[in-house]
This record gives structure tokens, sequence and C-alpha cells, in this order.
């Protein structure tokens, strides 16, 4: 077993993580870094840091020196990451913001948990990941770095400079997405070009060119987004890859176009069974012989509509709540599917959750604010297509009948937009007269 | 101006003053889209709401994807997928 410090393909003193604001980290660096005297080889740490290259410093320096870290997203309220620190068992917070709690798990800023002390032979440690939702308190998905660099492709290290790959980091780095771009341009040779993604898009794409960025991976959103900025076309993409959303094909169609020399990449990933696959063909899904032999080891079944997914390494299935895995050790995934001919399409989500250009939004939830407004009756949540950001959200409400259309429509959003992400407030709200029910007297879904 | 530039402007405005309540920047035939600040949700919800208010979408009805960068780019292609009846 050897750690994701040892794994770094490039161990010279050329910088292989650049920033837009001049800040490099080099790879003789990264592979030499250690933890502090403190830190146990027990030691359970979570992870909430906003820069990515600290993420990728901390990363270097606890692999295989501790017995688990826990990935958290800086967007995340401070409560929700304290109970999910609690959840994982971690006694120490690594963060750049975080108030030292009362009572709470202690926090540490990142300068603090680095030293020079290094195990000879790494621990396997744990890289617990969580899953994205903006309702609820997420839940805690437990990996490996063998787990999570499966697919990543070794490009070797070839010294002439102008070949090494430049991934551009649009993602959070301590999200499924952003960590797969971290660990594939590190572990797989190349150099990753960190920029600052607050600034508006056109100033990202300029910097994006700047560092000489050639592999690119976005949501389908993100990347539709991207083709509305003029300046797109100076990007020399050699690969192209779509993922965290179901990737169309006019979308597919318009990224090969604007991007022609470039190899074209759709990710399917599923939380639930902790693996995923691409697609090289520039085709909407995957072909049905990925049934019989899927890329990367993992098999594959369809049962009533819905997706199954072997992972190849048993044991790392994680035993969540509400997740079905059946004798042969198959995890349903809750992707809805479509055979047509030779092609699986993807239709949506099963429990109706909705993907807005990456955001997971539940039903039920927006339901549920919805239903607090005075005048509302009955209220159902669904998705609509959107050629911009795949799916929108769409209220039907059946109103008392002494309600006032207008005052109500008004409330509904000032409510939803208090008490709500965002993209969860219902775009459109339709007035209906009525609802079908099922024989439970609920409101009958269909998914979107 | 036409009538379909004419609902454009007036249904950018309303979904600004919802997104951001303020007043809605001028749109100049060469503004860029993405420059005027509406992000992808607010322009999803732009598109979106000129379906409920036209009755179309030409994203939706063109074969192949195209994405305006300029603000007569997009009324352009509003006018070419515009129902004859």
């Amino acid at each position: 077993m050897t750690s994701f410090a040892q794994q770094i393909a490039f161990g010279g003193s050329n910088p292989i993580v650049t920033s837009d604001d001049g800040r490099i980290l080099d790879g003789l660096s990264l592979r030499n870094i250690g933890v502090a005297q403190g830190v146990k080889p027990n030691s359970r740490i979570a992870l909430k840091l906003d820069d990515p290259l600290d993420i990728v410093s901390a990363l270097a320096a606890l692999d295989g020196q501790v017995e688990a870290i826990l990935l958290l997203s800086h967007a995340l309220a401070p409560e929700t990451a304290q109970i999910l620190a609690r959840t994982a068992g971690c006694s120490l917070f690594v963060s750049d913001m975080m108030p030292e709690p009362e009572g709470g798990i202690a926090v540490k800023r990142l300068e603090a948990v680095l030293g020079s002390h290094r195990r000879e032979i790494p621990l396997l440690t744990e890289w617990l990941m969580t899953t994205s939702g903006t309702t609820g308190i997420p839940k805690i998905v437990p990996h490996t770095l063998r787990s999570l660099t499966r697919s990543v492709y070794r490009f070797g290290t070839s010294t002439d400079q102008a070949s090494t790959p430049v991934w551009g980091m649009l993602y959070d780095a301590t999200r499924f997405a952003g960590l797969q771009v971290v660990l594939q341009a590190l572990i797989g040779g190349g150099r990753l070009a960190v920029i600052d993604t607050t600034m508006p898009l056109a100033d990202q794409v300029s910097a994006l060119a700047d560092h000489g960025c050639t592999h690119l991976s976005a949501t389908p959103t993100l990347w539709r987004r991207l083709m509305m900025v003029p300046a797109h076309g100076r990007l020399s993409l050699r690969q192209v890859t779509l993922g965290g959303e179901i990737a169309d094909q006019p979308t597919l169609n318009a990224v090969r176009a604007a991007f022609p020399a470039a190899r074209l990449s759709h990710i399917y990933a599923s939380t639930e069974a902790g693996v995923g696959f691409s697609v090289t063909d520039g085709l909407a899904g995957f072909p049905l012989t990925y049934l019989d032999k899927a890329p990367g080891n993992v098999r594959l079944k369809i049962e009533e509509g819905v997706l199954w997914l072997l992972p190849p390494v048993t044991g790392l299935v994680p035993s969540l709540p509400g997740i079905e895995v059946d004798d042969a050790g198959f995890v349903r995934s809750g992707d809805r599917v479509l055979v047509e001919g030779e092609r699986v399409t993807f239709l949506g989500r099963e429990n109706g959750l909705i993907n807005i250009g990456g955001v997971k939004v539940y039903p039920e939830a927006v339901e549920a604010v919805v239903k607090t407004v005075p005048g509302v009756a009955l209220v159902k949540v669904s998705a609509k297509r959107s050629p911009v950001t795949g799916a929108l959200v769409v209220a039907e409400v059946q109103l008392d009948t002494e309600a006032d259309p207008d005052a109500t429509r008004r409330m509904i959003q000032d409510t939803c937009r208090a008490r709500l992400d965002r993209e969860a407030v219902p775009a459109i709200i339709r007035f209906v007269a009525g609802f079908t029910t099922n024989a439970a007297g609920k409101l009958v879904r269909t998914g979107g | 101006m036409n009538k379909l530039e004419d609902d454009i402007r007036r249904v950018f405005a309303e979904v600004w003053a919802l997104e951001k309540g303020s007043e809605a920047p001028a749109l100049m035939p060469n503004t860029i889209l993405l420059e005027t600040g509406l992000d992808s949700l607010g322009f999803a919800i732009f598109v979106s709401s000129l379906d409920e208010a036209l009755g179309y979408d030409p994203f939706t009805l063109s074969e192949d994807a195209f994405y305006p960068q300029t603000f007569a780019e997009f009324v352009a292609f509003y006018e070419r997928y515009r129902p004859n009846t």
C-alpha cells in the first residue's frame, strides 16, 4: 500500500499545483510533507478547508498517517460539519475559518497539524466523503485512496513539459468530482491549475487559458455556460469531461463542436455504490454491451428500469440507511434508465430527486415549506426540463377556495426564498384545480 | 423594435427583479448575456419564463445545441424558431 504522497507522479521541484494568485506546490515538498507530533495513527480528522492548495497539502500529509480523513465542503454550515464529524468519530477539525466551538470538537489550523513526522509503512487511511443535497444532513460514504483512484489514468511522467496534462480546477476539491480531478492530475502525471472560482466565468476562462489548461472537467450546466463565454475559444483542450448531471446529446454535440480536438468523456458516478465509469464515444447514456462488460471492472444490471452496480472492491459498499444491496452484492443506484436498441440512457432519479445544475433538491422538502403558506391546500413539486440547468423546480399548487392567487404566489415565493436554498425555490408556480391521489391517499409522483 | 424583442425584454426585467430585487440593466444588441450578472440558475429561469410567456423554447426545439452569446443572437434565435401561426 502506498500513500497519496508516494503516488504523486512528479516528485521534482517543478510546480505541480499552480494558483492564479501566484502560489505553487511542488512534488518534492508534497512527497515529503509530514505531520506534527500530536497527530496519532488512531487520529480521525475532519478537514474543512477552503483553499484547494491547503486541501492538497493536508491530504498529502495525512494519508497513510492517520486512521481516517473526513472531507467536508467549506460551504457546509458549521453545525452540520460538527454533526458529521461527530458521526464519523473525529476528534479534531482542521479548518481555516471555523471558530472554536464550546464543548464541541477541537479546531486547529492546517499549519498546526503539519510537521516532520512520517511513518515508514503507511496506514490504510479511510477517506470519508459526503453526499450532496440541499436539504438534511449529508450521508458519509467511506472510501480508500485505492477505491478513489480506480479510474485514474496514468499518463506517465514525460519530461516534455508541453505534453504534460494541465487540469483546470472548477470544482470543490472536497467533493467526489473535485477530488477525482486532484487525484487524476497529481497521481496521473499532470499539473493542477487552481483558479478563483468566485470570479465572473469569463475571467475564469481567461485564467484557465493563461495557465495553459488542457484538461477540464465540469457539469453539463457549466459547460453550456462556458460555451456562452466568447473567450472559450482561447482554451485549447485535449480532454473534456462532463459529470455530476445527466449529459444529454445536444450538450455532448455542442461541446464536441466547440472543442473538436479534445477527447470527450462523460462520467456516470453512483454515490450509493461508491463507483462510476466513463463513456467516451460522445453519445448520451452508455452502450448496452456494458451490461456484459463495463469499464473499471464494475458490473451492471437493470431491474425494473433501475440500474444496479456491483463495485469491484467488496467491503467498501456503504452500509447506509436506505441503500439497498441484493444477495449478489449489487447496489441499487436509484437511477432510472431506458434501454433503446443498443443504448442505455438515464431518465432521472426514482425518488424524484431533482438535479439542478449539479445541486440536488428533494421535492418533499420543498413541498413541506410551500405547505406552510396560508391559502395553500395541496402542493406537488416536480422537475421541469431546462436546457440550461438540466432541470428546474416546479410547484403545482391547489389553493383554498377563498385564497387570493396573486398574494399567495408572492407569499410562496417569499417563504421559499427565506427558508430554502436558491436552487430549491420553485422557478415556476402553477395553480391547479386538483390532483390525482393513489390508493393510500398520497399524491402521485412521477419521477423527473 | 418588434413585439418578440419587447416580450423578451419584459420577461428579462421580470426575472431580474425577482432574482436580484433591482432594476434590470439595459440590453443592447451587443450585450454579452453572461456579463449581465444573471447566473446559470437565473438564465434557466429566464428561458423557462419565456417558454411560459411565448409558448415555445427554441433551446429544446433546435436539433443542435446553440449557445447565443449576445442579446442580438439570443433574439434572432427566438425569431428563427417562432411558430408560424
